[in-house]
C-alpha cells in the first residue's frame, strides 16, 4: 500500500503543478455556481404579481380573495393587487405588469348559492406561462372545493378553455374547511429546501467532480504515452498497486475539490448545504461514484484525448439528466425516473432530504448508499480494465 | 558456471499475438559481470523478450529467474534486482531530475539518507547535479538520456537491462552511454543489452545472442559465432621481393588455410589472424620477401547475421 501512496503522491504533485485540477475542480465550478445563482434563479425563488378583480364582493368570492390568495402571498412567491375592472386587469397582464389576474364576475356567489353554473376567469400572459399555470392551479383547487365553478382560463392574447364544474354542494360547510391547494403546499415545502446558491453550488460541484476525479485513471494513459508506464511496471510494484495509486489520486483530488467548494460556497456565496455530517457522507458518496464512473469511462479509451472526450460527454450527459442545470420537479415523470441512474440526481436528492425542515443525516443515507453502490459497480469495472492497461498482453 | 554467479536465467520463452509468434522458444543466461547482447533487426523480438524478462508482459510459456527468484507480472519480488532502461525516454517532464529519481527510488524501497545519497550519486554520475532542480522538459536530449539510464542504476541493481539505449542519440551521448555500460560491467554488474547496431554488440558484449523472427539463431562470443558459421579472417600482406616463395612459406605456417599470390602481395585465409600473425610475418621475411604492409579483415557479426538469416541487420 505504501507504493500506492507514493504513486498517488507523485500524481497529485503533477496535477497541482499543472493547475489543471485546481481549475477544473475548484475555480470553474465555483465561478459557474456564482454566475448561475445570480443569473438563473430556480423555481424555488419564483415570484410574480397577481391581480384580482372581485366584481362579486360576495361570500364565495371572499373565500378566494380572503383565504386562498393571501395564502399564496404568505408563501412568498406572489404579490396580490386588487383591480377594479376586467379591462384594466387584461391591460396590466398584457403589459407585463402582472403574471396573471383572477376575475370574479358579478353575481358569482348568488349563482353558486342558487345552484347555477358560475365562471371564474384567469387572464394570463403567454409570456408568463409559469405564473399563468400556477394561477390556473390555484383556481382549479378553489373550484374543486366550491364544486360549482366553471373555470375559464384566458390567455391575454388567446382564447378560453373551460373546466366543467360538478354538482353544487353545501358551500358554507366547504368554506369552513377550505385549505390551500396541494400545489401551493408543495411550493411552500420546496421553498424551504435548497436555495439558488446552494442548488447551483451543489450542482456545479457534483458536475465538475466528474472532471476532477478522471485525472486519476486518465494518468495511466499519460504514463503509457510518455513511456513511464513500463518503468512503473518494471519496479517491484504489483499491477493492482499501480491502479489503486492512480485511483487514489483521483479520489483525493475529488475529495479536496469538493471540500473546498463546500466551504467556499458557504463562506462566499452564502450556500446552506445542511448538516455537516450528512453533507460529508454525501460528498464521500459523490466522490466515490465520480471516481468509479470516470475510471470506467477512461479505460474504455485508447488515448488520453479519446478518454477526455468520452468522459466530458458522459459527465455532461449525466449532469443534464441528473438535474444539475435545472430542477427536475416539473420534468415529465419518465425523466425524473431516468435521472435516478445518475449520481448527480442522488447527490442532489440527498441534499434536498438533508435540507428539508425535518431532514436528518438518516434521511440522506439512502442517497449515500446508492452513490456508493454506483461507485463500487463502475469502479470495479474501471479498475479491472485499468489493470489490463498496466499489464501488457 | 556455478549457481552463485548466475544472475539471469530464462528458458523457453514464448509469446504469440494471434498467429504471429513474436518470441519462439528464446532462452539464455547471464552471469555476474557479464554483458550479454541481443542482436537483431527491428521486429526480431528483442523488446518482447526483454518485456517478459522484466515482468512487464505476460508470457505464453517459459521461465525467468533473477538471482534464483522467479519473475513474472505478478511475481514482483525479483524485480528489485533489475534496473530497467526502456528504449524510449521514461521520465516525467514536469518533474525535476531529483523528483524523478526520488519517485523511482521510493518505489524500489529507498528511503531517507540512503535515498538522498543514491540520488546525489546518480546526479553526479550523470552530470546533472547542477540541473537537479530543473524540470526535465527543459533538458537537452542527451541530458534526458543520461537521466533515463541513471534511474535504472539508482537502486544499484544486480542486472541492468538496456533496450536499445542509443537509438536516436547523438554520437557524443552514444559514446558516453557505451563507456558507462563498459564501466558498469567492469564493476561486476550483469548487463543485458539489446541493439541492432553490430558495432555496439561487438564492443560491449561478452556474449551475443543473434535473434531473428523471435528465435535465437546462434549464441556465443564473437569468435565462437564467427567460427560457428565458418567465417575466417582475411590477411593481406603487401610485399616485395620473392613473393612466390613467401606465399609458399606462408602456406606452411600453422593455422593458415590458404595463401595465394595476388597483385602486390599475398592473400591469406586463417581462423585467427591475431594468433598467427607473428609467425606468418617471420616466415614471409625468411622466404626473402620484404613486408610493406599488413591488412587484417576479421569477419564481423554483420557477416554472421547475414550468413544465419540471409539478410542484413538493417533490412
Amino acid at each position: 500500500m505504501r507504493a500506492a501512496f507514493i504513486i498517488a503522491g507523485k500524481d497529485l504533485r503533477q496535477r497541482i503543478r499543472d493547475r489543471s485540477a485546481i481549475i477544473m475542480g475548484i475555480i470553474a465550478p465555483f465561478a459557474l455556481a456564482a454566475i448561475f445563482s445570480l443569473l438563473l434563479p430556480t423555481s424555488q425563488s419564483f415570484h410574480t404579481e397577481y391581480g384580482v378583480v372581485d366584481l362579486d364582493r360576495g361570500p364565495v368570492s371572499a373565500l378566494l380573495t380572503s383565504q386562498v390568495l393571501p395564502g399564496v402571498v404568505e408563501a412568498g412567491f406572489a404579490d396580490l393587487t386588487e383591480i377594479d375592472d376586467r379591462a384594466s386587469a387584461a391591460a396590466m397582464v398584457e403589459g407585463g405588469e402582472m403574471g396573471a389576474a383572477f376575475v370574479i364576475p358579478e353575481g358569482f356567489s348568488d349563482a353558486i348559492a342558487s345552484g347555477r353554473d358560475a365562471t371564474l376567469t384567469i387572464i394570463g400572459n403567454v409570456d408568463a406561462a409559469l405564473a399563468t399555470q400556477i394561477a390556473e392551479a390555484i383556481a382549479t383547487g378553489y373550484a374543486e372545493e366550491v364544486n360549482a365553478v366553471s373555470l375559464s382560463v384566458a390567455a391575454a392574447l388567446g382564447g378560453f378553455t373551460t373546466v366543467q364544474p360538478g354538482a353544487i354542494a353545501d358551500l358554507s360547510s366547504r368554506a369552513a374547511v377550505f385549505e390551500p391547494s396541494i400545489l401551493v403546499e408543495e411550493a411552500e415545502a420546496d421553498s424551504k429546501q435548497m436555495s439558488d446558491k446552494t442548488f447551483y453550488s451543489a450542482s456545479m460541484a457534483i458536475m465538475f467532480l466528474f472532471f476532477t476525479a478522471q485525472f486519476g485513471i486518465l494518468s495511466l494513459l499519460s504514463e503509457r504515452r510518455q513511456g513511464t508506464l513500463p518503468r512503473l511496471v518494471a519496479a517491484p510494484v504489483g499491477p493492482w498497486t499501480i491502479v489503486i495509486g492512480k485511483a487514489l489520486a483521483g479520489f483525493v483530488l475529488g475529495a479536496v475539490a469538493m471540500t473546498v467548494l463546500i466551504v467556499a460556497s458557504t463562506l462566499l456565496l452564502g450556500a446552506d448545504w445542511g448538516n455537516p455530517l450528512g453533507v460529508a457522507l454525501l460528498a464521500l458518496g459523490g466522490v466515490v461514484s465520480a471516481t468509479g464512473v470516470s475510471a470506467m469511462a477512461a479505460t474504455m479509451a485508447k488515448t488520453e484525448e479519446q478518454a477526455s472526450g468520452w468522459n466530458a460527454i458522459l459527465a455532461m450527459s449525466l449532469a443534464v439528466l441528473g438535474g444539475t442545470f435545472f430542477s427536475l420537479d416539473r420534468a415529465p415523470e419518465f425523466v425524473s425516473s431516468l435521472s435516478l441512474i445518475t449520481p448527480h440526481a442522488w447527490f442532489l436528492r440527498g441534499l434536498d432530504e438533508l435540507g428539508s425542515a425535518s431532514g436528518t443525516v438518516a434521511d440522506a443515507l439512502p442517497a449515500v448508499g446508492v452513490l456508493l453502490v454506483i461507485g463500487a459497480a463502475t469502479g470495479a469495472v474501471g479498475l479491472m480494465r485499468a489493470r489490463r492497461l498496466v499489464v501488457g498482453r | 558456471m556455478g549457481g552463485t554467479t548466475r544472475v539471469l536465467d530464462c528458458r523457453g520463452l514464448h509469446k504469440s499475438y494471434g498467429d504471429r509468434k513474436a518470441v519462439d522458444g528464446v532462452g539464455f543466461h547471464i552471469d555476474l559481470g557479464e554483458t550479454y547482447g541481443l542482436l537483431g533487426p527491428n521486429g526480431a523480438g528483442k523488446t518482447t523478450t526483454i518485456s517478459m524478462v522484466c515482468g512487464l508482459l505476460t508470457r505464453d510459456a517459459g521461465e525467468v529467474t533473477v538471482i534464483g527468484e522467479p519473475i513474472d507480472v505478478g511475481q514482483i519480488h525479483a524485480k528489485r534486482w533489475i534496473g530497467y532502461v526502456p528504449q524510449d525516454l521514461a521520465i516525467y517532464p514536469d518533474l525535476t531530475a531529483e523528483e524523478n529519481l526520488a519517485f523511482f527510488g521510493r518505489l524500489y524501497g529507498l528511503t531517507g539518507k540512503k535515498l538522498k545519497a543514491r540520488t546525489n550519486a546518480v546526479l553526479e554520475v550523470t552530470g546533472l547535479a547542477d540541473r537537479r532542480d530543473d524540470k526535465t522538459e527543459e533538458y537537452s536530449g542527451g541530458m534526458k538520456r543520461r537521466l533515463n539510464i541513471g534511474i535504472g542504476l539508482l537502486h544499484e541493481p544486480r542486472l541492468l537491462i538496456l533496450d536499445e539505449p542509443t537509438v536516436g542519440v547523438d554520437p557524443q551521448s552514444r559514446n558516453a552511454i557505451l563507456d558507462s555500460v563498459e564501466q558498469l560491467s567492469g564493476e561486476g554488474m550483469a548487463v543485458l543489452y539489446t541493439t541492432h547496431y553490430m558495432e555496439e554488440a561487438e564492443r560491449l558484449c561478452d556474449r551475443v545472442g543473434i535473434i531473428d523472427q523471435g528465435q535465437i539463431k546462434a549464441e556465443g562470443t564473437r569468435r565462437e559465432l564467427v567460427e560457428l558459421v565458418g567465417q575466417r579472417d582475411r590477411v593481406r600482406v603487401v610485399a616485395e621481393g620473392d613473393v612466390d616463395a613467401a606465399a609458399a612459406a606462408a602456406r606452411l605456417v600453422d593455422g593458415v588455410e590458404e595463401a595465394n599470390r595476388s597483385d602486390g602481395g599475398i592473400d591469406i585465409l586463417t581462423n585467427d589472424a591475431r594468433v598467427i600473425l607473428p609467425s606468418l610475418l617471420r616466415s614471409i621475411a625468411d622466404a626473402g620477401a620484404s613486408v610493406k604492409g599488413v591488412d587484417v579483415v576479421e569477419p564481423d557479426l554483420e557477416a554472421v547475421f547475414l550468413h544465419l538469416t540471409g539478410k542484413a541487420l538493417r533490412d
